[in-house]
């Protein structure tokens, strides 16, 4: 063991024991302010709820035209909160350090999951069976002797599936990797505290062969929930978005989808970082060196954004087919054009002109704001792709032409309900979140440690460096 | 890495530049070999240029054939250099040492046979080329269309190939300052210009590993714009079926990053092989370019698959026509089959073992194997593309490459050999003062039994 | 005054150290030496002064050059020459970002590599004092001052412990 410094300095974190207490007590803490986050967006999540049942009880699923506004928060809370996670996962492959101390605000994103599967629900409902004739993932043609034995229901099928997996290899994430930190808890509270902990620490003792076992596992279940992501973006994006607007063949849409949930996701737990340093105090554990870190990913993510963006753009202005021209007009220039400007700016020009600069990237309030943009970004772009594609007249109508958008439909604009479901869908996120804090530990207290085998100073000749180590 | 091998500088200076101040055994067979592949390939092109372009396979409508296939291909290999050289430089990937100048020079010579590929051979008359390029008519104000692809090729490649030079020969300077000191003669007068008196001053490292950071970022984002680019010279038009695809321009950087990627580690096995540089380079190194390989093939493999499945989700009869036509007939099916056994089902299940990432012999063959298949893909892209029978196409045929096309595509080849043997006789092709730094900045920390590898950050 | 060189060679990092110093100690300004290695230390191993540049501007300097070059040709041979093909507009600002973008990297690029040449205050005419063993491994301090005190940094580098001494010419501009 080295007796170097703890990585933000401070004496009294540099032993593990050190570590348990401070982590310990801050988990075991709740402020009044947290207490009142946590009653505020309770009542902003019943809000929702309220919403989406007027919403069913005024219109049914009947009319595509109504649901646009909550698609597309299914869609946002999709790819911020679910995309998270994803910061729990790369940087542990890659064996990156910095990600130590926000592997479990990452991680715990996944119970946001649990929110957006009851959002999809009623999306289920209002998109039709494959009958109308549109294109999809699954090749339905009516008129074709083989093709005509797909069911007609398989996207919802398909996609169902795919969003519960991700759901629950997320949670099975959480937990696993969370495991011997409830031991940490258990061993550290009584009573019924000490029993609901040794339940849900499962038997942890430490053994060779559980840790082995954790690593292993962390590592498939996080290569899992990275397929699964991709997957459900996938038929998301396609059979709930792209195949909706008649003549949009984009065969990046669903990756471009997925790759800007990389990049809300990193968002979305700067976010959580910020929050965290500046009203939950942890301050001594969130640092420079983890905005640093997680502020270049989203930095080449945003400049991903653009390439997979500009990429699809190109191909579909420079071909100018009729199709091609008409579904430029409905997402890009047309009704939605405010938004599509908005999520533009914010995805890709702010945080280029801002990121490029040295002192912006290496602090915190930088990657903060820039942060904070992108998921404004993200919701206007959400916003123009799927209010736009529910707004299309006839979908579900056979009669209807699906492969060219004839007349592009006005702007759709927020209902009152609307803003219900928006403020349920951003307040339920946050609830459950700040929920599950009361369950695990916001900091990763055996990484923490883990850190300490690792990470140490030493005198070299004149000057002092940092020695990190990496196992194999 | 636990087979590290601690090294002083002089032992370093001695196995590295073997090849610079001795000239190895093999080298002067070798490289006579490929200058006479090269120069019967010259013949060819000689003897395309005085009969004309009869000579070769190309006609209605297949104007696109092993020439831009070959393209298309060596563009693929140039993405190497900055993938393994910018990306694990900005990583800090420890195990880029050995391998970021080969993959850098792999770069520029690629790049060049690329444009011997197509601008040079392909268009058939190249002095009508140039003389349409420059100079540009001033008098009666006739411009170049700016909103043409082939504008923007040409403008990205060459701004790549500038960018891949100065990056080579900056990073050279300190490792030229050792080559001065240990020659004599016309020989050290020739360094000492090259290496423009580097003295190794604090001020002049502190300026190289800036460089190396500065110049990664900068270079990355002109490597994605060429491949993309060149994908969207085919991508942006919609007259033929199975190009018109909004994927192209990431689905071509990933296979080019495949396809580069492995000739990189072919040409880590050769390096060891012709320069016995085993100490430097390790079947460690090995091993984490093979687990680099197995990531980048799946993904590939991924966009490969969204390609097709898009393709059948317009569900249009031309398109999907095209398809079978790649896919079930016959000479294209037989080569679909061996592109997708190539490029993937054969050297990604193998590289899953580690015994395999870990053999000079098995890295050597699937990473070749890997280079036969990206090849296909290329050839399977272009030519069924252009041959199908199309609106507004009256006429039809298939394609035969003739031996002129055969010997000018073994040109290229020839080419970035000569090349590499070239510069690696002139030039160390392991960067000798990366090595020495990760000697200087590596570590080990003792946890009990266990000796974990360290390395020292400022 | 002329200027002279002179080299103390050093075979371990600490004595390379002391000398620096040693040479601090007896009133050279740390403009006045240099530590010459055959590779790159972390920064202040040897108590050196912490080199400052300004390589950052040259990319921004070259990227708005090559920004600009890239707008004038785009726009002013599409206005020069206002002939419409593929029913695209004369001035289209997908294919002219293309090019722009093109042009910017460029720029930035040759900029950058110039600003690192003349960042390490290359090319250097004259060595100085220089030892072909630095690339050996072996740790040059070379001093770079007035005529006068020349042996007195010699007799600092020989109390240092420098196995060898070596000196050389020197132009102004590498005072």
């Amino acid at each position: 063991m080295h007796n170097g410094e703890s990585q933000n300095g401070q004496a009294n974190l540099a032993t593990p024991a050190g570590i348990n207490t401070d982590l310990l007590k801050r988990h075991g803490n709740t402020g009044k302010l947290f207490r009142s986050v946590l009653l505020v967006t309770g009542i902003m999540f019943l809000v929702g709820i309220v919403g989406i049942v007027l919403r069913l009880l005024e219109d049914g699923t009947e009319n595509t035209r109504v649901w646009g506004y909550h698609a597309a928060a299914f869609a946002f809370i999709l790819t911020t909160a679910q995309g998270a996670v994803m910061v729990a996962i790369a940087p542990r492959m890659a064996k990156a350090h910095w990600r130590r101390p926000i592997s479990r605000v990452a991680e715990m994103f996944a119970v946001v999951g649990i929110v957006n599967l009851l959002m999809f629900i009623p999306l289920l409902s209002v998109l039709p069976s494959l009958e109308d004739g549109r294109r999809s993932l699954w090749f339905y043609n009516a008129a074709d002797p083989i093709l005509s034995k797909v069911p007609v229901y398989t996207p919802h099928i398909w996609a169902s599936l795919s969003l519960i997996f991700l759901v629950l290899s997320g949670l099975m994430l959480l937990w696993v990797s969370s495991l011997a930190d409830l031991a940490t808890i258990r061993d550290s509270s009584s009573g019924r505290k000490h029993r609901f902990f040794a339940w849900l620490a499962n038997g942890w003792h430490g053994t060779s062969k559980q840790w082995f076992m954790k690593y292993h596992r962390i590592g498939i279940l996080g290569a899992f929930y990275f397929m699964m992501l991709i997957f459900t973006h996938f038929l998301i994006a396609t059979d709930f978005d792209m195949a909706l607007i008649p003549g949009w063949i984009d065969a990046l849409f669903p990756i471009t989808h997925a790759a800007n949930s990389l990049q809300a996701g990193c968002a979305t737990v700067i976010i959580a970082m910020f929050v965290l340093r500046r009203f939950g105090g942890y301050g001594d554990w969130i640092g420079l060196d983890q905005f640093w870190g997680l502020g270049k990913l989203m930095f080449a993510l945003s400049l991903l954004w653009f390439w997979f963006w500009f990429s699809s753009f190109i191909i579909l202005w420079y071909g100018s087919r009729p199709n091609e021209e008409s579904v430029l007009n409905l997402i890009i220039r047309g009704p939605y054009q405010p938004a599509f400007m908005a999520a533009f700016i914010l995805n890709f020009i702010a945080p280029l002109f801002m990121m490029m600069w040295n002192p912006v990237r290496k602090s915190i309030w930088g990657p903060t704001l820039v942060a904070t943009g992108i998921l404004i970004g993200t919701f206007f772009d959400r916003i123009r792709l799927y209010v736009s594609a529910y707004s299309i007249p006839g979908i579900g109508d056979s009669s209807v032409d699906k492969h060219m958008l004839h007349e592009i439909p006005q702007t759709v604009m927020p209902h009152f309900i609307d803003y219900m479901i928006w403020v349920g869908a951003i307040g339920g996120s946050v609830f459950v979140y700040m929920l599950a804090t009361r369950i695990f530990p916001i900091i990763n207290i055996w990484e923490q440690k883990e850190l300490l085998l690792y990470k140490f100073h030493k005198k070299l000749h004149r000057t002092e460096v940092l020695v990190l180590g990496k196992p194999d | 890495m636990q087979e590290h091998i601690q090294l002083d500088q002089k032992q370093i200076n001695d196995d590295l530049l073997s090849g610079v101040l001795r000239t190895p055994r093999w080298w002067l067979p070798a490289i006579t070999v490929a200058l006479l592949v090269f120069l019967t390939g010259m013949g060819a092109f000689g003897y395309m240029l005085n009969k004309g372009v009869g000579v070769t396979g190309l006609n209605r409508p297949v104007f696109w054939g092993f020439f831009m296939v070959n393209f298309v291909f060596w563009i693929g290999i140039s993405h190497a250099g900055i993938m393994i050289s910018a990306i694990l430089r900005l990583t800090q990937a420890e195990w880029r040492r050995p391998i970021t100048r080969a993959a850098e020079v792999l770069t520029v010579f690629s790049l060049m046979a690329a444009l011997m590929a197509a601008p040079l051979v392909h268009v058939g008359r190249p002095w009508r080329a140039g003389l349409w390029v420059f100079p540009y008519d001033f008098a009666r104000g006739v411009w170049i269309n700016i909103r043409s692809p082939f504008i923007w090729d040409p403008s990205a490649v060459m701004t790549y190939l500038t960018a891949s030079t100065l990056f080579v020969l900056i990073a050279l300077l300190p490792d030229l300052a050792v080559i001065r000191d240990r020659t004599t003669g016309r020989a050290r007068v020739l360094y000492s210009i090259l290496c423009l008196g580097w003295r190794g001053t604090p001020r002049q490292w502190k300026l190289q590993a800036v460089a190396g950071i500065l110049l990664s970022a900068l270079v990355l984002p002109v490597f994605v714009s060429v491949h993309s680019i060149v994908s969207w010279d085919f991508a942006v038009q919609i007259g033929t079926e199975s190009w018109h695809s909004t994927i192209f321009a990431p689905y071509f950087i990933i296979g080019a990053i495949h396809s580069g990627v492995s000739a990189v580690a072919t040409i880590m096995v050769l390096m060891v092989w012709l320069w016995n540089w085993d100490k430097y380079l390790r079947p460690d190194h090995l091993d984490a370019i093979g687990r680099l390989l197995i990531v980048v093939a799946t993904t590939w493999f991924f966009f490969f698959f969204v390609e097709w499945i898009f393709a059948l989700y317009t569900l249009e009869d031309p398109e999907i026509a095209m398809r079978e036509l790649q896919v079930l007939q016959w000479p294209w099916s037989g080569l679909f089959i061996l592109f997708l056994i190539t490029a993937f089902f054969f050297p990604v299940p193998l590289w899953l073992f580690k015994k395999v990432r870990r053999s000079f012999f098995w890295m050597f063959v699937t990473t070749i194997s890997v280079n036969v298949g990206m090849w296909l893909e290329r050839f399977l892209i272009i030519v069924p593309g252009t041959m199908r029978k199309q609106p507004f196409v009256f006429d039809w045929g298939s394609y035969h490459p003739s031996i002129m096309e055969i010997l000018m595509v073994a040109m290229t080849f020839a080419w970035v050999v000569i090349g590499l043997l070239l510069f690696a006789r002139i030039f160390p092709l392991i960067p000798l003062f990366d090595i020495k730094e990760g000697m200087v900045g590596r570590d080990e920390i003792k946890i009990g039994r266990r000796t974990v590898p360290a390395s020292i950050r400022e | 005054m002329a200027i002279r060189s002179v080299l103390g060679l050093f075979n371990n990092e600490d004595t390379a150290a002391d000398a620096l110093d040693a040479l601090n100690e007896a009133g050279f300004d740390q403009s006045e030496y240099e530590v010459l290695t055959g590779t790159p230390y972390p920064e202040g191993t040897f108590g050196e002064a912490e080199p400052v540049h300004k390589l950052y501007r040259f990319p921004l300097i070259g990227a708005a050059c090559g920004f600009i070059v890239g707008l004038l040709l785009t726009s002013g041979t599409q206005l020069a020459f206002p002939l419409v093909t593929g029913g695209k507009p004369i001035l289209s600002i997908p294919p002219m970002a293309i090019i722009m973008y093109e042009g910017t990297m460029l720029g930035a690029i040759l900029f950058t590599v110039v600003g690192i040449i003349f960042e390490s205050r290359l090319p250097r005419l004259l060595m100085g004092a220089y030892n072909t063993k630095i690339t050996e491994g072996a740790i040059g301090v070379a001093v770079t001052t007035d005529e006068t005190k020349v042996s007195q940094a010699e007799d600092v580098l020989r109390n240092a412990g420098a196995e060898d001494l070596k000196r050389g010419w020197e132009t102004e501009q590498n005072r």
